[in-house]
């Protein structure tokens, strides 16, 4: 990035704008956010129940349990995709598994915004997704990544949407004709005194008062352009053959980033897990899918080295009812679960529970047990303070700017082990 | 400076000697320094923090509690909004000072102490539980007036006051390439040089009659709608129910005239995609339809017709019977306003019942696109149309804002129909449930028409509109009913300004603030009223012209809001910053936009921002991507830097091969004149960069001005640079000479093609 200049962060107490690069990539941790969109049927996966007709594909005594885990058996019923013994076989030691988690609320819209962010009653909010790109990477060029789902930035970062991997491949030199290394439509130093007189103009801009839009406008742009030239970075990883399956597709336009150091978060999303009608038929497609997108995620990870630095979290933005409908479907239910496996993660954990009615039981948010009495009962704001205090930003000033608000005897105390 | 007020462990701020409400003797709330300081409490604080957010969901007509003796008015809804506030005020006043038990019976039932069915909607302790106290206080001192402000206003500056516009000339650019993907005419200039403002409007008279504002128009509502995205094939709009024989047609069509196989099969491909996209174009082209022809916007609801084309028409059967219509029958674009008759189907469910003998057209809300596009489940219920409805037709979202309800599990173990038994639910599902069935005979889940096999729900709220039944009789033609109401509700020409305004700006009208405790409410609460009354009073000019939505486009386009451009003074006061937050067009352009720009100021577009490099530039499918980026993402700024250099490449040395008096870039200098030699040719120079600043950048500087300046330094850098040294090619790039000899000896064309890339890739050419 040499040449370009003064490229400080133009962050101000209190404002946003974008952050030019030095040029350095982006190390890690990396953070992907799972979300099973429409609303998955926990009883299925991590919660399973097999009483009271909660599950008609098994029953109580078909249970499994791997370590601290117990899980639902699927893998007689599934035609395609990772079945939860294998997942549990496979991943059950480093699982973190929160039952019980209170959504407060059953519609689509505003479940998946509070599960998103952590806050149930705004629309300014940023996800964790979005918040931990903008502490963690401002200067990265698709800092956060999002394949759909709520994405809100809170105005923190701006949100990249690669829809397929060959576009990415396509942007990645673009000071060269058609992309061809060898090929430069200006002259080094051509190009070098265009950035020059751009970085000028931005400071020169920076003197004139200008309108809170304006100001953030420039220096978002200011940021991109320069930012953008670090996708270079990203070919090499870019594999030469496309998964056909929906997640692993996203899986690596995620992984080509983390590992070029361009990217810090990826928000991942499969939907159709609204199974309002046969929602065993449903579920039995699509969890076995989501858990394949997870498992593929670690296993490319591994082979590229980065998946020591790679922190997951799989959620949904509400749970099923415990009984099936007329349709043989099940409706939104306002409890459910939250997977999370990575660095800083203490696996073969069960934190939390529901009842045999499928009810959130409180717990001590001190020393994490079961307490169906005077406990409390655990909101995305709970976890998402959690999160944040995972990722190490919970102080930084943007996570401040949106702070999560209850009280400090109700925070999670030992939560990641 | 600011004295920090400590409540409840927030630190809040408030300029010195200036806290508010002190004079009434309530809690710490703050302003911002420059924010309104107007003494009427309840308008400014109680209603705004804990009567417009906590009583009036259910307290009013056609509310939970619409039967209690605590009755509101919601001021959106009525015409005359100060009168709602009025009765409003005079309602909280009665019921501050009946007591019970000694004390109001405001706090007593907001705090759920008395028989509240709603429960406990404040917090004691809390902002609003004080507000609450303080309103009680004054309003039961001994000679408090019941309906009057108790203090007089306090003057704040205008919101706008040091904010700069922009100047006419620039307004008038800035107008015609959002709204007509091009540049204003010299003439178009001199009406403005000579009639200002109200030259702008003259000229917005033509420019609203252009075919290239009636692209804008749809793709600005294809955002808001999004029909462009309805799964599956565009002829299954066409449900196989009502049109199995005919909406096909195009397989049975006959090519037999073309010979060629290959040529044959491509026509047949053709056929279809035009027949396609000519029913996915529909719904939008009813909305240029409207406008075009100056009629109502009111007709978006209540237009008993729908655009057909010869290819459309002969999926719904009808080519034959319209065909003579059709200026060119065999456009297949060609649009013309279609009344369907009811329809016909297999089963008496799927016949239509009409009174008329016609399918109860409904503008908008009845079209087979709209339905769709929102489709319904037998879970759902046609709650997500009736969601749609009152977001794209009154401006209200019912779920983005839902109340918490404490245990919404728990609710649904409780009660064997909470949507219409559990206080939290019903809040939101008795508005929202008569409108979801008024949809009831739109119910085939394949396609669209249908009653429901075991007749409509009797466990959710019956077919109505704010708390009015409809008579069993208007079934036939309910959303005819739904559609007259609404056009007639208040709400209605303001969410259409808004839509307007979220066209020219990109950003849907600000929301009221929420959190009465933040310390920056009063400035964004200063910011939002601002805004709607602006929509208030264009709403109003709206339907003095009888509801022509071009009205609306101009008078959003000589606002202050659309005009706004800078700052006369710099301000750090995070108050003003706060209400200023939003102002500004400062609209990245889409990549619709930005294809539409290059063609206005180069003549063809660059091409590129289509399909998987639009969604990438951040725009949308109408399906799975609904949302514009409002911020660039590196990903497009790289994109953006691709743009830069492809397009000056195309541009620069082509343009200078052309006669001086046909360039659109370089009229004034040639290629081989190079800076420093005279005073002449630098002045030629420094002209061309203003030019070129003016063109692409709508800057009017001056060839002296410091920015020129950087651009002529850019420019004679890269000439100066060249010339020292050596290897450099006396020609123009291979790639941007496409196939002609272009000489450049002293490396100024490709200076200037530089020069062009560093104005491209400027704010001023990417944003609006």
């Amino acid at each position: 990035m040499a040449g370009l200049g003064v490229a400080a962060p133009a962050w101000l107490p209190g404002r946003v704008a974008g952050a030019a690069s030095s040029g350095t990539a982006y190390e890690g941790p990396y953070y992907a956010v799972f979300n099973a969109s429409g609303g998955w049927d926990t009883t299925y996966l991590m919660d399973p129940k097999g009483i009271d007709g909660i599950n008609r594909l098994f029953q109580q005594g078909d249970i499994l349990s791997r370590g601290s885990h117990r899980f639902a058996p699927t893998a007689k019923h599934i035609a395609g995709g990772l079945s939860n013994e294998d997942f549990y076989k496979e991943y059950g030691s480093e699982l973190l598994v929160f039952n019980g988690l209170d959504y407060a609320v059953n519609n689509h819209s505003p479940g998946a915004r509070y599960m998103a962010t952590g806050k149930l009653d705004s629309l300014a909010y940023p996800t964790f997704a979005a918040l931990v790109a903008a502490c963690r990477g401002p200067e990265c060029p698709i800092s956060y990544l999002t394949f759909g789902n709520y994405s809100a930035t809170g105005n923190l970062v701006a949100m990249s949407r690669v829809p397929y991997l060959p576009s990415l491949q396509r942007i990645a030199n673009a000071d060269n004709v058609e992309g061809n290394p060898r090929s430069f439509y200006h002259d080094e130093f051509a190009l070098r005194r265009i950035e020059e007189t751009l970085a000028a103009e931005d400071r020169a801009l920076a003197m004139d008062p200008r309108l809170p839009r304006a100001e953030r406008a420039q220096s978002m742009l200011y940021a991109a352009q320069v930012n953008s030239k670090a996708l270079q970075r990203v070919t090499e990883h870019i594999p030469k053959e496309t998964p056909k399956e929906r997640l692993s597709q996203q899986v690596e336009i995620a992984l080509a980033s983390f590992k070029a150091g361009v990217c810090v978060s990826a928000n991942l999303t499969i939907g159709q897990f609204d199974s309002h009608a046969n929602n065993d038929t449903d579920q039995m497609k699509l969890i076995p899918e989501f858990l394949a997108g997870i498992h593929y995620l670690l296993r490319r990870a591994e082979e590229l080295g980065i998946r020591d630095k790679l922190v997951i979290v799989a959620q949904s933005e509400m749970g099923r009812t415990p009984t099936y409908n007329k349709g043989n479907g099940k409706d939104h239910w306002s409890i459910g679960s939250v997977l999370f496996l990575g660095p800083g993660i203490r696996g073969n954990r069960v934190i939390g529970a529901t009842d045999d009615k499928q009810f959130a039981v409180p717990i001590d948010p001190g020393s994490l047990a079961l307490k169906a009495e005077g406990g409390v009962k655990i909101k995305p704001e709970h976890v998402h303070a959690a999160l944040r205090d995972l990722a190490g930003i919970a102080g930084h000033p943007f996570a401040k700017q949106f702070p999560l608000v209850f009280p400090e005897a109700e925070k999670l105390i030992g939560f990641w082990g | 400076m600011g004295r920090a007020c400590k409540h409840r462990g927030r630190a809040h701020y408030w300029p010195m000697g200036l806290r508010p409400g002190s004079f009434l003797g309530f809690g710490c709330v703050a302003l911002g320094l420059t924010t309104t300081l107007r003494a009427d409490v309840f308008l400014d604080e109680v209603w705004p923090k804990v009567g417009a957010q906590k009583c009036l969901k259910c307290h009013k007509l056609g509310g939970d509690a619409e039967e209690s003796a605590f009755v509101l008015l919601d001021p959106a809804k009525e015409i005359d909004a100060a009168a709602a506030l009025k009765q409003n005020r005079a309602a909280f006043v009665k019921m501050a000072r009946t007591a019970e038990k000694d004390q109001s019976q405001l706090l007593l039932k907001a705090t759920g102490q008395l028989d509240h069915e709603g429960e406990k909607v404040v917090e004691p302790g809390t902002a609003a539980f004080d507000l609450l106290a303080g309103f009680v206080k004054e309003s039961t001192r001994p000679g408090a007036p019941a309906t009057a402000p108790a203090q007089p206003a306090a003057a704040a500056p205008p919101f706008f006051s040091g904010v700069a516009m922009v100047d006419d000339a620039t307004l008038l650019r800035r107008a015609t390439l959002s709204l007509a993907g091009r540049l204003p005419t010299d003439a178009e200039f001199a009406t403005v040089a000579k009639a200002g403002r109200e030259g702008v409007l003259q000229v917005l008279d033509g420019v609203l009659r252009e075919d290239g504002f009636y692209d804008r128009l749809r793709e600005g509502f294809n955002d808001i709608f999004l029909t462009l995205g309805f799964d599956g094939g565009a002829e299954t709009a066409l449900s196989y129910t009502h049109f199995s024989e005919t909406r096909l047609w195009y397989q049975k069509h006959d090519l037999s005239h073309i010979k060629d196989e290959d040529e044959r099969r491509k026509a047949g491909y053709k056929l279809a995609a035009d027949y396609r996209a000519a029913i996915l174009g529909e719904p939008m082209k009813l909305i240029e339809h409207i406008v075009r022809h100056d009629h109502p916007f009111t007709d978006i609801l209540t237009a008993d017709y729908i655009m057909v084309t010869p290819y459309s028409a002969r999926g719904y059967g009808v080519y034959e019977e319209i065909k003579d219509r059709f200026k060119n029958p065999e456009d297949p674009f060609e649009y013309v306003p279609l009344q369907l008759k009811a329809l016909t189907g297999r089963d008496k469910r799927q016949y239509q019942e009409s009174a008329t003998g016609f399918y109860p057209h409904a503008g908008l809300l009845s079209t087979f696109q709209y339905l769709r596009r929102y489709p319904t489940t037998e879970t759902n219920r046609n709650r997500l149309r009736a969601r749609m409805f009152y977001q794209h037709f009154l401006g209200v979202d019912v779920l983005e804002l839902a109340a918490r309800v404490t245990d919404a599990a728990a609710v649904t173990a409780k009660y064997e129909i909470p949507t219409m038994q559990a206080a939290e639910c019903v809040v939101c599902h008795r508005t929202l449930d008569p409108v979801a069935s008024l949809f009831q005979d739109y119910y085939d889940l394949e396609g669209v028409y249908g009653r429901r096999k075991d007749g409509w729900f009797k466990d959710m709220f019956q077919a109505g509109f704010e708390g009015e039944d409809m008579a069993p009789e208007e079934r036939w033609r309910s959303l005819q009913w739904l559609a007259e109401r609404t056009v007639r509700d208040p709400r209605f020409a303001r969410t259409m300004v808004g839509h307007v305004y979220a066209i020219l700006t990109g950003r849907k009208p600000l929301l009221p603030p929420k959190d009465i405790e933040d310390a920056l409410y009063p400035a964004r609460r200063r910011a939002y009223e601002a805004q709607q009354e602006a929509i208030r009073r264009i709403a109003d000019k709206l339907v003095a012209a009888d509801f022509n939505l071009k009205t609306a486009f101009k008078e959003w386009v000589v606002s202050d809001f659309y005009r706004a451009d800078g700052l006369t003074t710099a301000v750090s006061d995070p108050g003003r910053l706060a209400e200023l937050e939003d102002v500004g067009v400062v609209r990245l352009l889409s990549p619709e936009q930005l294809e539409r720009k290059v063609t206005a100021l180069f003549g063809e577009p660059w091409g590129k921002l289509k399909e998987q490099t639009a969604i990438l530039y951040g725009g949308i499918d109408s399906k799975e991507v609904t949302e514009r980026a409002t911020d660039p993402s590196g990903a497009m700024g790289a994109i953006q830097r691709i743009l830069s250099n492809e397009v000056a490449c195309r541009n620069t040395a082509a343009d200078f091969l052309k006669e001086p008096t046909e360039r659109r870039l370089f009229p004034l200098v040639e290629a081989g004149e190079t800076p420093g030699v005279s005073p002449e040719i630098d002045g030629r120079i420094r002209r061309t960069l203003a030019n070129l600043h003016l063109r692409l950048l709508g800057r009017h500087d001056s060839v002296d001005s410091e920015e020129v300046g950087r651009s002529f330094q850019l420019f004679a850098g890269i000439v100066a640079e060249a010339k020292g040294r050596k290897g450099i090619e006396n020609r123009e790039s291979y790639y941007c000479r496409f196939g002609k000899e272009v000489p450049d000896p002293d490396y100024t064309i490709r200076a200037w093609r530089a020069t062009l890339t560093y104005l491209l890739r400027r704010r001023e050419f990417l944003y609006e």
